[in-house]
């Protein structure tokens, strides 16, 4: 017998450990959709609407088509008899929408043409040259006036430029009639109520603006009836079922490769008529085609998030009790229904209940067609807008009042012994609490300390104001009930000749660290180095399946599945270490995994090393007995809820007198994820979700004029935050394991956006306050703090 | 669409000489005619700077100047910063700092940092982020970027 | 986007309402033109050359004169596209005697789609008054040919 004496190997979860993903990163080695080439390969280009809303008279090609070099020009008429209409993932009624428009154009930027040419810029050449008429219809920008009676409409069936109306609340819909049963509640408690706040916010349109735009590769292998498509896509699993369907073709004749992608942050879940477009015409042209999207075509096609407008009435008693509220939402979700466009403003409702117990609410959603791009997730998605209100209007009644901002919270709370907690929208919060986080977050900004430095900054004639915000919010998409697409993830785990270790997983990163976190999982979990894993993604040749990352899902979802695949892979391996000590009498379950070695618990003497154990599985001479040879194990997880992070936000603002430029003098971020395998990239995931947040709060807003022309669509007119826009952010955590997965980890993607802005706008209100303000609409633009400096009242 | 005009362009120590369209990009000529895919398109307005590169040793970006234009210069790309198998402070201090996440801005912020810590090998942090306020970043907010080019200047100031 | 303004002229108001419809002293006077033509009465065709930043191209377009009083008043519908995008506009005219000269009055509402909205939207205003300026000038220069 021998032992290996192999160094002791510390645990990895939790500790700050350096990316694995980054030597190819900085190095310039990686391959995105851009760096593939294909011998043979033909590029596309799309020829654009540029107006908002028309009929197409006519398309002109032949200048196009005949220049040397274009293989093939194609309308969206013609392009109809090779694909169909759009399969969306959510279960409302949608309109047909079509890769490329037929008939009818409803966005700028809709593609009505398609050029394949030998290369990229003769591409463009080729769609600049196609000549298209229009018979311009009035274009629909006012969502609110897009339901009025006269109006124009984009799509026949949907009176009014109506996709969604929803309503629940009081004290329960009856299902049939969809219909309030009783909406007394409500109306009692605002009848009641010391104090009712009222307010009309909007939550305005934002691009998402991954660095890199979307692109996409597709090579139809016409002998093989084999589809490959490499794109830019958070969800290569669903781009695959998507993709197929719409081709014809089975999944098992389509692979998806999502390679090095360069960020998502939602609006590369949807599947795209690009994509669509890609594969259908490698098929058609008999060659490979690439597409990569320019900025100012990110910003009229990719989808925008956010552009919620609220009606908010909270109602409150003196001492600072919550007594109801109501919320009126219009989600302006622009000219078509995607991917989970629908569903998104339905999470913001659902969201509204806070970190708070609301004894009532009721809540009306109403989703609006109107001539711009199409809405869909946008990091939150759907929970920014929600939190955003309530917490706006809970400081209002904070103000209102004259109450501290974190003291109405702290009195509001749900306590931690009300866990699980259900919502009155039915959802259950799984584990919370929130007083200590709150009171950390104080402790860490010193909140009376701010506050006295604010008030001597007002003395000295500075504007000055502090803000604070609590959020939860809903991470770990499943289940399946509630994510159209399946809610679960998939994780294989292959012990490989020699003891290494091969990982796979459904959750596709962009960014998000997975090959470390989930390194870091299975080193500690087999107890080896963590250089003798490798995790592989983004791939469906090679990962069977998966659903992908989005909703803050990869480590509570696919984590999970990780742990139990590696769960099953460890058993095996300990059933085949037991064979190879069958003379010592140790059976599996007194086996642990202890550095490098697998071993009796406690006895490191009667063990074997895992690399012989490994080998062994591979030649397993003789075979035990009901054992099959080899280590290569799946699991899928499928979560039984959702988890609920938290957290508290507290910043402080100067507005300058003169210029009315805000400037953000502090963000202190103290917020709650459960368990944190690696620091290192939760607070990166914290900070890059602040900095998305504060961007929505002070910069970013896409602005359509009245003929819905977007005025908006490059870096130059589109505010993105830079690096001398932001302060050094001051986190801390609390932390809250979550019962739902082994792991207790909540996810953290999203937090910082959502708890955010919130808290910046709640700052520049106080800022404001003694010119009168109450409430300011973002972003907050200099111009629109001037004005409210220097004529007061709202904006 | 014009004829073709011959070029020659130091690329990260080797001459490159192609036939090149007059309205070729330098960024296309990097990426499409040398494959060196490193730098990177993030916008069509030159606000980005995903496609920084080091013309004639000052930071760059590429999309704004035609492959013409850089006749007889120097380029340096990303791919030409490590010295062998030696990371670049920079690179290292982006790795030990995580200053990236989906690392498709890393090439050019790196490169901008590389011209920035030229010019001040000892930035205060506002003189940091100042210094790459060309340069946008979606994921990371920033911080650990700057935190990624202090611990350069850092080791660069030791060495 | 609404583009209006004055302008004096130096002529009687009767004179500059003849040159201003005249196609041949429109022709000469808007600036980068290379086409004008009369299509059918009071619609005249004409293709334009631009050549300022991103609203850089060729345009060609089609002009109706409507509502005309003369000597006091007409309207214009443009309607003009090239690779940059489309412009339509509807302008009216206003002249008013003043002393021996002539003040114009003209106000416009300008539709922008394409590229030429989108990122030449915030150059349109200066654009515009850029060639409303020369064309005025070239104007003011037929006005004391005509007085010579």
């Amino acid at each position: 017998m021998t032992i290996a004496d192999g160094p002791a190997l510390p645990k990895l979860i939790g500790e700050r450990v350096k990316r694995r993903e980054d030597p190819r990163l900085i190095q310039g080695q990686a391959t995105y959709v851009d760096d593939i080439k294909l011998p043979g390969m033909l590029h596309l280009a799309f020829k654009r609407s540029d107006i908002a809303h028309g009929v197409i008279r006519s398309i002109d090609t032949s200048a196009a088509a005949a220049m040397e070099g274009v293989e093939l020009v194609i309308t969206g008429a013609e392009l109809a008899e090779h694909l169909g209409p759009m399969p969306i993932g959510t279960p409302f009624p949608a309109p047909d929408h079509y890769s490329v428009a037929t008939d009818k154009v409803r966005y700028v930027g809709e593609p009505v043409a398609v050029v394949v040419a030998e290369d990229r810029y003769l591409a463009r050449d080729a769609a600049d040259a196609i000549e298209v008429e229009y018979d311009e219809l009035p274009a629909v920008v006012d969502p609110e006036a897009a339901m009025e009676a006269g109006s124009a409409t984009l799509h026949e069936g949907f009176e009014r430029n109506i996709a969604v109306e929803s309503y629940w609340g009081g004290t329960g819909v009856n299902p049939e009639t969809a219909q309030p049963e009783d909406d007394s509640a409500v109306d009692a408690a605002f009848a009641e109520a010391d104090v009712v706040v009222s307010q009309r916010m909007l939550n305005q349109r934002l691009a998402p603006n991954a660095m890199e735009p979307r692109g996409v590769v597709a090579h139809y292998e016409p002998g093989r009836e084999y589809l490959t498509v490499w794109s830019a896509t958070q969800n290569p699993h669903i781009l695959r079922t998507l993709v197929a369907a719409l081709m014809g073709l089975g999944e098992h004749q389509v692979r998806a490769v999502a390679p090095e992608v360069g960020g998502g942050f939602g609006c590369k879940i949807n599947i795209y008529g690009e994509e669509y477009v890609a594969a259908a015409l490698s098929r058609l042209v008999k060659a490979p085609v690439k597409w990569i999207e320019d900025r100012t075509e990110a910003f009229l096609t990719t989808t925008h998030g956010r552009d919620l407008l609220g009606y908010i009435d909270l109602a409150a008693k003196n001492d600072g009790t919550i007594t109801g509220l109501k919320a009126r939402i219009i989600a302006d979700i622009g000219a078509y229904e995607v991917l989970l466009t629908a569903m998104i403003p339905t999470l913001t409702g659902l969201m509204m209940n806070g970190v708070y117990r609301l004894p009532v609410v009721r809540h009306e959603l109403t989703e609006v067609f109107t001539n711009k791009t199409p809405t869909d997730a946008y990091r939150g998605a759907g929970r920014p807008e929600g939190l955003y209100f309530l917490e706006r209007a809970v400081d209002m009644v904070a103000r209102e009042l004259g109450m501290d901002p974190a003291e109405i919270r702290r009195k509001n709370f749900v306590p931690p012994d009300e866990f699980p907690f259900a919502t009155q929208g039915g959802l259950v919060y799984d584990s919370g609490n929130y007083e200590p986080c709150l009171d950390k977050a104080l402790e860490v900004a010193d909140w009376q300390g701010l506050l006295a430095e604010r008030d001597a900054a007002r003395a000295e004639g500075r504007i000055v104001g502090v803000g604070l915000s609590f959020y939860v919010e809903v991470c770990g998409l499943g289940p399946s009930a509630v994510v159209p697409t399946g809610g679960w993830e998939h994780s294989g785990v292959t012990v490989e000749r020699g003891g290494k270790v091969t990982a796979t997983t459904g959750a596709s990163p962009h960014g998000q660290g997975n090959e470390t976190t989930f390194a870091q999982m299975l080193a500690d979990h087999f107890s080896i180095p963590l250089e003798d894993i490798t995790i592989l993604h983004g791939d469906t040749s090679v990962v069977k399946q998966g659903i992908g990352t989005f909703g803050s899902r990869s480590q509570a979802v696919g984590g999970a599945a990780l742990i139990s695949a590696a769960g099953k892979a460890g058993d095996k391996m300990k059933q085949f270490a037991a064979a190879l000590m069958t003379d010592q009498e140790v059976s599996p379950e007194d086996l642990v995994f202890e550095d490098g070695r697998i071993q009796v618990e406690g006895a490191p003497e009667v063990s074997k090393t895992f690399a012989e154990v490994a080998d062994y599985a591979y030649v397993p001479v003789p075979l035990p007995p009901g054992m099959e040879p080899g280590v290569s194990e799946e699991a899928f997880f499928e979560p039984e809820n959702n988890t609920y992070p938290f957290g508290c936000h507290i910043s402080m603002v100067e507005v300058d007198r003169d210029t009315g430029e805000t400037k953000l003098l502090k963000l202190i971020a103290v917020d709650d994820c459960g368990n944190v395998i690696n620091p290192l990239i939760v607070d990166g995931q914290v900070h890059g979700g602040l900095a998305q947040g504060i961007g929505q709060a002070m910069f970013e807003e896409v602005v359509y004029d009245e003929d819905g022309q977007p005025v908006t669509a490059s870096f130059m007119d589109y505010v993105m935050p830079r690096a001398a826009d932001l302060p050094v952010f001051e986190l801390d955590r609390t932390v809250t394991p979550t019962p739902i997965n082994p792991l207790g980890a909540k996810g953290v993607g999203e937090a910082g956006t959502i708890g955010s802005t919130p808290c910046v706008v709640n700052a520049a209100v106080d800022a404001l306050a003694p010119f009168g303000v109450t409430h300011i609409e973002m972003p907050l633009r200099p111009e629109r703090m001037w004005r409210l400096i220097n004529e007061g009242g709202q904006s | 669409m014009s004829e073709p005009v011959p070029i020659t362009i130091n690329v990260n120590g080797r001459k490159r000489s192609a036939m090149v369209e007059a309205r070729l990009l330098l960024v296309h000529f990097l990426r499409e005619s040398l494959n060196l895919t490193g730098t990177h398109v993030g916008c069509d307005t030159s606000q980005c700077g995903a496609c920084t590169v080091l013309l004639d040793g000052r930071s760059t970006k590429s999309c704004t100047v035609f492959a013409v234009q850089a006749d007889g210069s120097e380029v340096q790309t990303i791919e030409g910063l490590a010295d062998g198998d030696e990371l670049h402070p920079l690179q290292d201090g982006f790795w030990e700092e995580h200053g990236l996440q989906c690392g498709y801005c890393t090439p050019g912020m790196i490169m901008s940092a590389v011209n920035l810590l030229e010019d001040n090998p000892a930035p205060s942090e506002a003189e940091i982020r100042e210094g790459i306020s060309g340069n946008i970043c979606r994921c990371t907010g920033y911080q650990h970027i700057v935190n990624a080019i202090q611990h350069a200047a850092e080791r660069m100031a030791q060495s | 986007m609404e583009i209006k303004g004055e302008h004096e002229f130096s002529g009687p108001k009767e004179l500059l309402y003849e040159l201003l419809l005249d196609p041949d002293v429109l022709a000469g006077a808007l600036p980068g033109v290379e086409r004008f033509e009369e299509i059918a009465p009071d619609t005249y065709e004409s293709t334009m050359r631009v050549g300022i930043a991103s609203v850089r191209g060729t345009y060609t377009g089609r002009v109706e004169v409507l509502e005309q009083a003369p000597p006091d008043s007409y309207r214009l519908k443009i309607d003009g596209s090239g690779k940059p995008g489309g412009v339509r506009a509807d302008a009216s005219v206003e002249l008013t005697e003043n002393g021996p000269g002539t003040t114009m009055h003209y106000r416009a509402d300008v539709k922008a789609r394409g590229t030429i909205a989108r990122l030449g939207g915030r150059l349109l205003g200066g654009v515009a008054r850029l060639l409303i300026g020369q064309f005025f000038k070239s104007i003011e220069q037929q006005v004391d040919d005509r007085a010579a």
